[in-house]
């Protein structure tokens, strides 16, 4: 489903990302772990095709397609999913707007016809219960004045609508209390299904015992340093990351 | 210093000459006051770039009268008049077609005792009290195209509301031009004149049927008595190529409230200057402007806003969004007289930038006289938020459209103003498509 192979990438000409592989094939879970300034947000970015971030060399295909090649709105259209780490607020435009539009400019792209309003509200209620959001936030400006939680339990949400093929959740889990945390796992673990994929960013080993990788990935310094199942995120949690740091260097 | 009766001291007077073979019937004093009025217009001259409120605008291409008074007017179709909100029953109407009373489009059945919605003769026929106003304002020595628009006014709407008449429907005062005015300079005038305790929407809309040049310089002014309350909704949305330099004034007396609503989206240059004479305490004026400049567009306002009183509200909240080669101004004056004290002033503009080559000019301006006084002013000018598009984007949401929402989110605000449903439905159609982006974004909510 998406293959990175030797992906550099500059952010205002610094060089954040230093090569980095990696293969997400359907229905898997990956987690990638590294201390800050490592570079996963700037992954996160890049698989979305923020124009601040510079691919300088390698290549990302998501299903056989250049991504580099496509717009931000055309990858989300191809099914990609960025979950943000600081989700924007949008003011005067309406959650339930916002999302109507972006699944109506996804499904005119796919040449489905749009979703006329009584099961767009539907689908947007039913995903709404899902992730315990209350009515009020939906027909709230994107994201103001809502708190940390609700940003992030609204970033799951929008993908329960969107219904993405690989989803990208960028510390996802920061900043969440248990509760919130328990909401936000819960959300995505509903979503896992054999023909999705999770590239899960975080900065925790926590949120990996609710939402359960298949691959955990350590990037360190722009590159992945070691690779392994979901035990690698336990001896993470005794070692740290000053261990791989040290290997990196 | 002699002078030649015969020679025209300017290439204005001929056609105002010409104009008065039609005006036989006026009252002497109307004619005096037009005559004096071309008298300031030819002392005062075309503004030029020395005079600091008309620095920004390049007069020229309407000096010289180039854009002579249209002396007859031109045929409308119904559909025409249809569009312009022609469809909305439960108003009064007033069209005029290029600045000529249309009576067969009006609709005045069924005003209140007490209220009259009158044009220029019809005032003159019923000897209404209300039209010594006419003309009568200061400001008309000051003003050049104030004083152009009282020579050459023609047929005036006049609405009068006696003491206590409250309007149960808006007044709506269509300009319509047509294919008959290119080229030409027309110049409506609206009267409202609002005795005590009198209450009314005066909606006005400018539109015309024609893309090439003409000149409309309208005026509308309010005199306000105690406890008068006045909206006037102003939508101009003339045609690309026309030049659109209109006045506004108002006067209020004690507790009478004035709220103004302007929505201006057309004409290659367009300008309003409002000014507002807060003369009665507690008067409080409320003035929105919402403008949207595309390429090749210039849109100005000018705001004059006199505390004369103490115990005075005024409120100004105007936003503009500029699209390719566009120039917009922003210029407003709160000023406070010596003891206007308690004086509320807030003033207020913001401009978004779409295109690198906009121009947002923005000058509030406080001059006060009090020292017991709450004023404010703000004033920003900025770009679309890029982490909002990306956000937007990066959810499938096409560039074009994400710039639209958001255009539409930072204007959508002003349309919350607007009390009439019919109008607020127009215009926020007028500004969806306006905006960028493909269809998807027409069904905003």
């Amino acid at each position: 489903m998406l293959q990175i192979k030797n992906l550099h990438a500059t952010v205002e000409g610094e060089e954040i990302l230093r090569g980095i592989d990696l293969e997400i094939k359907p229905g898997e879970v990956h987690a990638i772990m590294g201390p800050n300034g490592s570079g996963k947000s700037t992954l996160s970015k890049v698989l979305a095709g923020n124009e601040g971030y510079e691919v300088t060399a390698g290549e990302i295909l998501f299903e056989g397609k250049d991504l580099m090649e496509l717009e931000p709105e055309d990858r989300a259209r191809e099914g990609i999913f960025l979950g943000f780490q600081y989700p924007t607020e949008i003011p005067g435009v309406s959650n339930t707007y916002f999302l109507k539009a972006a699944v109506n400019a996804i499904r005119k792209y796919r040449g489905q016809d749009e979703l006329d309003a009584m099961e767009f509200l539907k689908l947007v209620k039913e995903r709404a219960k899902l992730l315990k959001l209350e009515d009020q936030l939906l027909n709230r400006p994107v994201n103001e004045g809502f708190s940390g939680g609700e940003k992030k339990r609204n970033e799951i949400f929008q993908m329960a609508v969107l219904e993405p093929k690989l989803a990208v959740l960028d510390e996802i889990d920061s900043g969440l209390d248990i509760d919130a945390l328990k909401v936000v796992s819960d959300g995505v673990n509903a979503m896992r299904s054999a023909d999705r994929g999770f590239l899960l960013i975080t900065h925790y080993q926590r949120l990996l015992n609710y939402i359960q990788p298949d691959y955990v990935h350590v990037l360190v310094n722009g590159k992945i340093v070691k690779s392994g199942g979901k035990e690698l995120a336990e001896e993470l949690e005794k070692s740290g990351y000053a261990l791989f740091e040290e290997n990196a260097a | 210093m002699e002078q030649v009766a015969s020679e025209p001291k300017n290439p204005y007077r001929d056609d105002f000459l010409v104009g008065l073979r039609s005006r036989r019937n006026e009252p002497v004093w109307l004619l005096e006051r037009r005559q004096a009025a071309l008298a300031a217009f030819e002392r005062l001259g075309l503004p030029g770039k020395r005079w600091e409120a008309w620095r920004n605008l390049d007069l020229t291409p309407i000096a010289d009268n180039r854009f002579p008074l249209l002396h007859t007017w031109g045929e409308i179709d119904d559909a025409t008049v249809e569009a312009a909100l022609g469809d909305v029953p439960d108003v009064y109407r007033m069209v005029f077609v290029d600045g000529f009373f249309s009576a067969r489009h009006s609709a005045l059945e069924g005003l209140p005792s007490g209220a009259a919605v009158l044009s220029l003769d019809e005032a003159m026929d019923a000897e209404n009290p209300a039209l010594e106003r006419l003309g009568q304002a200061e400001r008309t020595q000051q003003e050049p195209f104030l004083a152009l628009n009282t020579a050459f006014m023609g047929d005036v709407a006049l609405i009068h509301l006696g003491k206590g008449v409250v309007l149960d429907k808006p007044v709506v005062i269509v300009n319509l031009m047509s294919t008959k005015a290119e080229g030409r300079g027309v110049y409506p005038r609206t009267l409202v004149v609002a005795e005590e305790g009198a209450q009314a929407s005066v909606v006005e809309l400018f539109r015309s049927n024609t893309a090439d040049a003409y000149l409309n310089v309208p005026v509308t002014e309010f005199y306000l008595d105690a406890n008068a309350h006045i909206s006037n909704y102003r939508v101009q949305e003339e045609g690309g190529e026309a030049f659109h330099l209109a006045t506004v004034l108002a006067r209020l007396e004690r507790d009478a409230t004035f709220t103004l609503h302007t929505l201006a989206v057309g004409g290659k240059t367009a300008r309003t200057d409002i000014h507002v004479d807060l003369e009665g305490k507690g008067a409080e004026a409320e003035l929105d402007g919402l403008y949207l400049a595309g390429d090749g567009q210039y849109v100005d306002h000018h705001t004059w806003v006199h505390h004369n009183t103490e115990h005075c509200n005024s409120r100004q909240r105007f936003k503009g969004v500029l699209d390719g080669k566009s120039e917009t101004v922003f210029d407003g004056l709160v000023r406070v007289a010596p003891g206007a004290q308690k004086t509320d002033a807030r003033q207020e503009n913001r401009n978004l930038v779409l295109s690198p080559r906009g121009l947002a000019h923005s000058n509030p301006r406080l001059e006060i006289h009090a020292d017991d006084v709450k004023c404010s002013h703000g004033s920003t000018t900025g770009e679309l938020d890029r982490e909002a598009l990306f956000y937007m984007r990066a959810r499938g949401i096409g560039e074009r459209d994400a710039q639209a929402l958001l255009t539409f989110a930072f204007v959508n605000e002003m349309l919350d103003t607007v009390r009439l449903e019919a109008l607020k439905e127009y215009e926020r159609e007028l500004i969806l498509r306006w905006l960028p982006g493909d269809e998807t974004v027409r069904e905003i909510q």
